[in-house]
């Protein structure tokens, strides 16, 4: 007879939090899940009554890892609420500064906290098990190394123009603080050639970035690991045949739902700084993809739900009226909420349905030649609409293993894209800022792509200070609690149905959650609810 | 050879971010070349989890030696003081911090949350966030005014939000290779060897500082002039060292055209982010700057303004940091 097994995993953590999750498995697989996020620092709370700017010093320290993409998203916000006009080289700035976060994010994320579970004694048995670890192994591994110490490679050209990286605050309103000088613009090339060379074709691709580009399908993706004895053997082909080998492309689909919010503006198509203009200029285009349809993203059908989040009431409200007043966790469970986490929504026919954030969601959407319609700049720029990921996804699901290509495949995509806007940058035209009316009143609505997906923050300001503000992370789209109707976030549906080879280190469960990039670096903590004693533990990175 | 411990409380993680950008040495440097043994790390630690709490527990036992408990974050009193606003390994992190702090050789807060609350403990503080050691400007903090920690030291503050990598690294190296000695603090226990010396130490605008030349605006303006005068840069006020050590080697906000903001002083973020203070200098009478870095009176400054401004040679007002 079969017996359902519930796993206490505390704590399942996340780089800027912790997070438990309790797992039910039977008969090898999960059944059932509850994702619980578990601190509280209720930002949204302090800015109400504060200078409008104040999202510029205040959200990036929201999460250290996303600052540069916090400070782009409550720029655009204020940008919006009063009609700013940004000219074209400040957006440039502001792209590559974006862009180099995300580049940063790639190598440090793969390494540092995905990759480090292949090293688990699980995988033992594995043929490739012996390469791994002589990669992959935390602080001694051959990539890891090179791959943590390229990461602070892009960054630096933030720091050029932020003036530094984590945390700046150099985005304004009608554009940015630098006016940067020709050195900068050469020193960034050398930083973006060196991350290429280095890691990105030498150590991840084990060919050049435009033989990956080739690749338009997942028969091509196959064909280029056949292709060579450098595409096998890079990192890039190891992880291929590692899922492979062991079932990493066969659990993990999660809604099969995605959103983009788009990101990185073409001036071109953005004289003036409207919510309503936005969708147009996106050179990674908007949208959501349904029951494998394409939806124009417009943000008025964002809901947040918290049914089952420490917070008070069960409303479904638009971010704008939004509210965020907390519950000790104690009294709150009694109603049966059980995470921090709000639990994001997009209305589609009016009913609210969960979608996945992230690179994945980013890369399906630029596969639908709607998107070309919907964002008329991702067309222009290369690789802005892309059908790869469309095509692997149609053809194999939505998996762990196709959610870490899609993540890395954009590290190619956004170093072509970041020498793109450096070329652009026009010392001719040597604007980087037009100061703005500071408007008194205004609703505003700043979007980006952060590493992990959409990010959003809605601002409202009456009298000249913030009357509302909501952040809707890609975090909480992925993290969040069941709604009203019972649904499941992307990361609980993900992590159900997944195989638990070892239910004494059921290391799946980690694969999936860290999948989504939510910062999660965990520990399983398995306990036997009959006997109501510890199983056994289940340890990460136990290579020493 | 000195063991670490790292954990996070109310924390945005941007100090572990930083901490990871580290060159000379860099963190895997501290970990062959150093002999640092990092007994955990939420991001970067081999042993996670349900192992991390047989850890803590060992370590609370003393039967593993902590020689640097590092910690990064505010610590979380919410709601009501229970601490169930952040709970960790099934049980408030505060009452982790509480035990771990007395039984370390030396207790060092990472960054401003962890010195002395924050961004999170602005008002209204909705989650009762304090600092190790300080609440702003007030010392007490979470462990108390008299706290000494086992090596004889108070909690040393390494503010900043974030704090630079090279702060960290070089504390960690003192304390590993018995320099804690060495270490001198100031009032707000941070290490004089960083904090001595001011943000504008070393800025690339001081010359246009001293003619009272000032930057109108962002952006176009900003490759001349200085900052303080119009867009509220603390440089003169801030004791940091950003810009003789360069963040990630590269820049400071002053070199980009950006207001230095007071990050590691412990009254940031300055006048609760209040309307009106944000990358605006706060004058008197819409002229003088209302905190000023002399102390003088205000007609003595006015006078000296002027003159400065009359005798400020040509190029000072124009765009000496050329494309």
């Amino acid at each position: 007879m079969a017996t359902k097994q519930h796993l206490v995993i505390d704590p399942l953590a996340r780089l800027e939090g912790d997070v438990r999750a309790d797992v039910f498995v039977e008969d090898g697989h999960v059944v059932d899940v509850q994702v619980e996020a578990v601190m509280f620092r209720g930002f949204e709370i302090i800015l109400r009554g504060k200078d409008p700017l104040a999202g510029l010093i205040v959200t990036p320290r929201v999460c250290g890892i996303c600052g540069g993409s916090h400070l782009y998203k409550a720029c655009q916000a204020i940008d919006t609420a009063w009609r700013t006009e940004v000219p074209p080289n400040a957006w440039h700035i502001r792209n590559i500064a974006q862009a180099c976060e995300t580049l940063q994010s790639v190598p440090r994320w793969y390494y540092a906290i995905f990759a480090i579970d292949f090293v688990n004694k699980n995988y033992a048995k594995s043929k490739l098990y012996d390469e791994v670890v002589k990669r992959w192994a935390p602080f001694v591994g051959t990539s890891y190394k090179i791959g943590l110490e390229i990461s602070a490679l892009p960054v630096k050209v933030y720091a050029m123009f932020g003036g530094q990286w984590p945390h700046s605050s150099f985005m304004v309103p009608g554009g940015v603080m630098c006016a940067p000088q020709l050195d900068h613009i050469t020193r960034a090339y050398a930083l973006l050639e060196r991350y290429r060379t280095e890691w990105l074709e030498k150590v991840w691709l084990g060919c050049s970035v435009d033989r990956w580009l080739e690749n338009k399908t997942w028969d091509d993706v196959l064909k280029w690991l056949d292709e060579s004895e450098s595409h096998r053997n890079s990192d890039c082909g190891l992880f291929i045949r590692f899922c492979l080998e062991n079932g990493l492309d066969k659990y993990g689909a999660g809604v099969n739902a995605f959103l983009a919010c788009g990101s990185y503006i073409d001036p071109e198509f953005y004289p003036v700084s409207t919510i309503e203009g936005r969708n147009q200029a996106l050179q990674s285009p908007s949208g959501v993809v349904y029951n494998g349809k394409y939806y124009v993203f417009d943000q008025m059908n964002v809901r947040e739900d918290i049914t089952h989040s420490y917070f008070e009431g069960s409303s479904l409200l638009h971010p704008w009226e939004g509210e965020t007043v907390p519950l000790d966790p104690e009294v709150a469970k009694k109603q049966g909420k059980y995470s921090w986490a709000k639990s994001p929504r997009y209305l589609i026919d009016g009913k609210p349905v969960p979608l996945e954030a992230g690179p994945l969601a980013r890369q399906v959407v630029a596969g639908y030649e709607e998107a070309k319609s919907a964002c008329p700049a991702a067309g222009r720029i290369e690789h802005g609409i892309d059908p790869l990921f469309k095509n692997i996804v149609s053809k194999i699901g939505p998996s762990v293993m196709v959610r870490v290509l899609a993540r890395m495949h954009e590290a190619v995509k956004y170093y072509k894209w970041v020498k793109e806007w450096l070329a652009k940058v026009d010392f001719k035209d040597d604007r980087f800022y037009k100061k703005p009316k500071e408007l008194p009143e205004g609703k505003g609505y700043g979007g980006t792509e952060a590493a992990r997906g959409a990010l959003q923050d809605w601002i409202v300001i009456e009298n000249g200070k913030i009357k509302n503000y909501q952040i809707v992370t890609p975090t909480a789209w992925n993290i969040g609690p069941r709604d009203s109707k019972g649904q499941m976030g992307p990361i609980e549906k993900a992590i159900v149905g997944a195989p638990i080879k070892n239910p004494e280190d059921p290391i799946e469960v980690a694969h999936v959650a860290r999948s989504f990039d939510s910062c999660l670096v965990c520990t399983v903590h398995v306990y036997d609810r009959k006997r109501g004693k510890e199983l056994a533990r289940y340890k990460l990175g136990t290579f020493k | 050879m000195a063991t670490v411990l790292w954990l996070h409380g109310g924390a945005c993680n941007g100090n572990t971010m930083s901490f990871l950008n580290a060159e000379y040495p860099s963190v895997c440097d501290l970990v062959t070349d150093f002999g640092i043994e990092i007994l955990w790390h939420p991001s970067a630690g081999l042993e996670m989890g349900n192992q991390v709490q047989a850890l803590l527990k060992d370590i609370l036992a003393e039967k593993i030696p902590l020689d640097i408990f590092v910690f990064e974050g505010t610590v979380v009193l919410g709601p009501n003081g229970t601490g169930r606003y952040n709970m960790f390994a099934g049980r408030p992190m505060k009452d982790w911090v509480y035990e771990l702090a007395h039984v370390a050789k030396y207790v060092v807060a990472v960054g401003n949350c962890a010195c002395h609350g924050n961004i999170p403990a602005v008002p209204p503080n909705p989650t009762e966030s304090t600092g190790l050691q300080f609440h702003k400007t007030k010392k007490g903090g979470f462990l108390g005014e008299h706290f000494v920690s086992r090596g004889g030291l108070p909690v040393i503050n390494i503010p900043g939000c974030p704090a630079h990598y090279d702060w960290i690294t070089q504390v960690l190296v003192a304390l590993a290779v018995g320099r804690a000695k060495d270490i001198q603090l100031d009032e707000y226990q941070r290490p004089l060897t960083f904090f001595k010396t001011f943000s504008q130490t070393g800025c690339t605008r001081v010359q246009f500082h001293e003619w009272k030349i000032s930057a109108e605006e962002f952006g176009q303006g900003t490759r001349k002039g200085c900052l303080f005068y119009e867009l509220g840069c603390r440089g003169p006020l801030t004791h940091a060292p950003c810009n003789r050590i360069l963040w990630n080697g590269v820049s400071s906000k002053q070199r980009s055209g950006h207001p230095c903001i007071g990050c590691t002083e412990f009254a940031f973020p300055w006048f609760d982010l209040a309307p009106g203070t944000i990358f605006k200098t706060q004058k008197v009478a819409g002229v003088m700057p209302k905190e000023s870095v002399y102390e003088v009176d205000k007609f003595t400054y006015m006078l000296h303004a002027v003159t400065a401004r009359i005798a400020a040679p040509k190029w000072a007002t124009e765009d000496i940091f050329v494309v």
